[in-house]
């Protein structure tokens, strides 16, 4: 389940991701980010996510490209051990914020 | 609803209930048989005339129930909705129609609008039947088909993907996919000069879409490893294939494993996948490989980079990989978490072969029968490796004429063409076009290799082999390889070759030189060669290969001779 906000003043989205982050959100996921214009920044906010596989990578990667590629503005946040050891297996502090 | 015309089993031994039915169900445009039994009902019908059965309860021979279990049976999964007949309105008879697997009942004495009524409900549920049951035809074809594409692709898939040395006694590999295709993949071929690249891949995803990906992967793999290409050369291939080709959401986690077999060295990357287990014999604990890299296919060429990491083995030692369908589990509740069951081995309390145990552990907990993701484990055993021979497997020999050649060149690289190219392929493929020289492409690698390295590595470089003595220094020499070639001004190499040939024999000379100020070479002994020594090999080995080896201004020029 994918929860989000719009913040007019900082131009920043907020996502708030519930339970797996997984295939099964691909399309929401999309959609989700979509809503917002290109180059927007994003907060993803995965406190309550408990698993999050390689085509949740893959969508962050998306979001990434939408929010402008190498200077978008992406912070990751409240993700538990589980989800930090599977971004940074991947090393996506390197393209992402993660905090 | 469009109105529907049924054929309809009526069944009563009452004459004038039968031919009152039978007048009321044909002005309604069906078509009616009737049965003046039970028994004789069970006889007319036939599963694929007969859309409806209408049967009174008490009959002569056969009562309606015993006849409308036989008729279900006759009908096996066809649905032939029975209606019962009935004067009564006891529950209890009504409950049996219903158990014995009625639709509905219409009571005595016939009602006209309330026959009319329940035949076209029963209609509307035959049309509702006949369209679902299309429908799962349809899917189910569709599948059938389906599955045998993907079988066809997969064995075109598997072709492609496993045209390579994974039989080699060193490798250990467990290979399972969550569905027909794999998303991980599993390559190993040897390379010209002996030892072997291996890579462990893990697409995003699973199925179909992930294996796609393998696919130009292998193809740079094999292509690029039979023609000599080093390590650092093919991954920035690889990445840059795939940051071309796949979708930005999907990416390739992998570890590549480049084993030298002359001086007992395994290069490791590793990019996005859990960290690689190396159990030397004599530490307690693995070391572990962690990710250094993000996955293949997500950075362009221009951001790319391999830091990869060097280490020495020695016999006894084993490598361990796998993808994270090892690394996490599936707990009870459906959550997903780091796999416990792993601990023993990373704490270095499993004996014996740690691929084995790893095997093992996955049979127990279940995780090989009903496996969440693709699952890949890949073991090197580096003592087999030491057995092992070179291998060079003979190049494609019908490529050249057989026709005797002669020819020289001379190839001369200054500083630049030193830091960003590898002369060695592109030698190679021209000294492969002498058939003899193909057929031992293997040996000629191998001399190049190490007159080429010797010359880059000691006159150039100025890098001090013995510093190869220790682990660390071992590390710390290709270290220090990578930032002084990247720092690289001046200098220059040469490279002559002449190769003279008739039918029955002939002699391939090479000259290196280069512009260093040489080495010390008053205590090369190449006689006795120290097979327990990491450095000083090269010079060893060529002098095993060739039939004359000369080393002049203080090393910085050696010429061999190659005979066949």
């Amino acid at each position: 389940m994918i929860i989000g906000q719009f913040d007019e003043k900082s131009a920043t989205a907020t996502m708030v991701l519930k339970g797996r982050f997984d295939y099964s959100c691909q399309q929401e996921f999309r959609e989700f980010f979509a809503r917002y214009p290109k180059g927007t920044d994003y907060i993803i906010d995965l406190s309550s996510v408990s698993y999050i596989d390689s085509s949740a990578l893959g969508m962050l990667l998306l979001l990434r490209d939408h929010a402008g590629g190498d200077t978008s503005n992406v912070v990751i946040k409240g993700a538990s051990e589980f989800v930090i050891s599977a971004l940074k297996m991947a090393h996506f502090e390197r393209l992402f914020v993660l905090s | 609803m469009k109105e529907q015309n049924l054929k309809i089993l009526v069944a009563d031994d009452n004459p004038s209930d039968r031919m009152l039915l039978e007048s009321m169900l044909t002005q309604l445009g069906h078509v009616v048989e009737t049965a003046v039994d039970g028994q004789d009902a069970v006889e007319k019908f036939d599963p694929n005339s007969i859309q409806l059965v209408c049967l009174d309860v008490k009959m002569p021979r056969k009562d309606g129930w015993e006849a409308a279990l036989e008729i279900l049976q006759i009908a096996k999964e066809k649905l032939i909705p029975i209606v019962f007949l009935s004067g009564v309105s006891d529950p209890d008879i009504l409950k049996k129609c219903l158990d014995v697997g009625a639709t509905d009942f219409i009571s005595k004495p016939y009602n006209p609008t309330l026959v009319s009524a329940k035949l076209n409900a029963i209609a509307r549920l035959l049309v509702l039947q006949n369209t679902l049951s299309e429908q799962r035809d349809e899917l189910s074809f569709l599948n059938q088909q389906m599955v045998h594409d993907q079988e066809v692709a997969k064995m075109v898939y598997e072709r492609i993907t496993h045209s390579n040395c994974l039989s080699d006694p060193a490798l250990n590999t467990l290979h399972q996919g969550s569905h027909i295709f794999n998303g991980d993949v599993i390559l190993a071929a040897y390379k010209p000069n002996g030892g072997m690249h291996i890579l462990l891949g893990d697409f995003t995803g699973h199925g179909l879409s992930a294996a796609i990906g393998a696919l130009p992967l292998a193809d740079i793999f094999f292509d690029w490893t039979e023609k000599g290409f080093l390590m650092r050369q093919i991954l920035p291939e690889i990445n840059k294939r795939l940051h071309n080709i796949l979708p930005p959401n999907m990416f390739c986690a992998a570890a590549f494993i480049d084993i030298n077999l002359h001086n007992r060295t395994a290069s490791v990357w590793n990019a996005g996948l859990p960290d690689l287990l190396y159990f030397s014999a004599g530490e307690p604990q693995p070391r572990l490989i962690a990710s250094d890299s993000l996955p293949l296919g997500i950075l362009n060429e221009y951001e790319f980079e391999a830091n990869i990491d060097m280490l020495s083995y020695e016999f006894g030692d084993y490598l361990i990989a796998f993808t994270d369908g090892v690394y996490e589990a599936r707990s009870e509740d459906n959550k997903i978490h780091y796999n416990s069951a792993l601990n023993p081995l990373y704490a270095g309390e499993v004996s014996g072969s740690p691929f084995v145990w790893l095997e093992n552990m996955l049979q127990e907990e279940g995780i090989l029968e009903n496996p969440h993701d693709d699952i890949s484990v890949l073991g090197i055993d580096l003592t087999q490796a030491l057995n092992n021979a070179p291998q060079s497997k003979p190049a494609d020999v019908t490529r050249g004429v057989s026709e005797p050649a002669s020819f020289a060149f001379c190839y001369e690289l200054n500083a630049k063409s030193l830091r960003n190219t590898d002369p060695l392929p592109y030698l190679l493929q021209i000294l492969t076009t002498v058939p003899e020289l193909s057929k031992r492409s293997g040996e000629i690698f191998m001399i190049l290799s190490e007159m080429y390295s010797n010359a880059l590595e000691h006159g150039i470089l100025k890098l001090d082999s013995s510093l190869k003595e220790t682990a660390e220094g071992f590390a710390e020499y290709y270290a220090s390889r990578e930032t002084k070639l990247k720092q690289l001004n001046e200098g220059c190499v040469s490279i002559e070759v002449k190769v003279s040939a008739d039918s029955h024999e002939g002699c391939l000379a090479i000259v290196m030189s280069d512009s260093g100020d040489g080495f010390d070479i008053s205590h090369l002994n190449f006689d006795n060669l120290d097979h327990e020594m990491p450095f000083n090999r090269g010079l060893s080995l060529i002098n095993q290969l060739c039939h004359k080896l000369e080393i002049t201004d203080n090393g910085s020029r050696i010429s061999i001779e190659y005979r066949w």
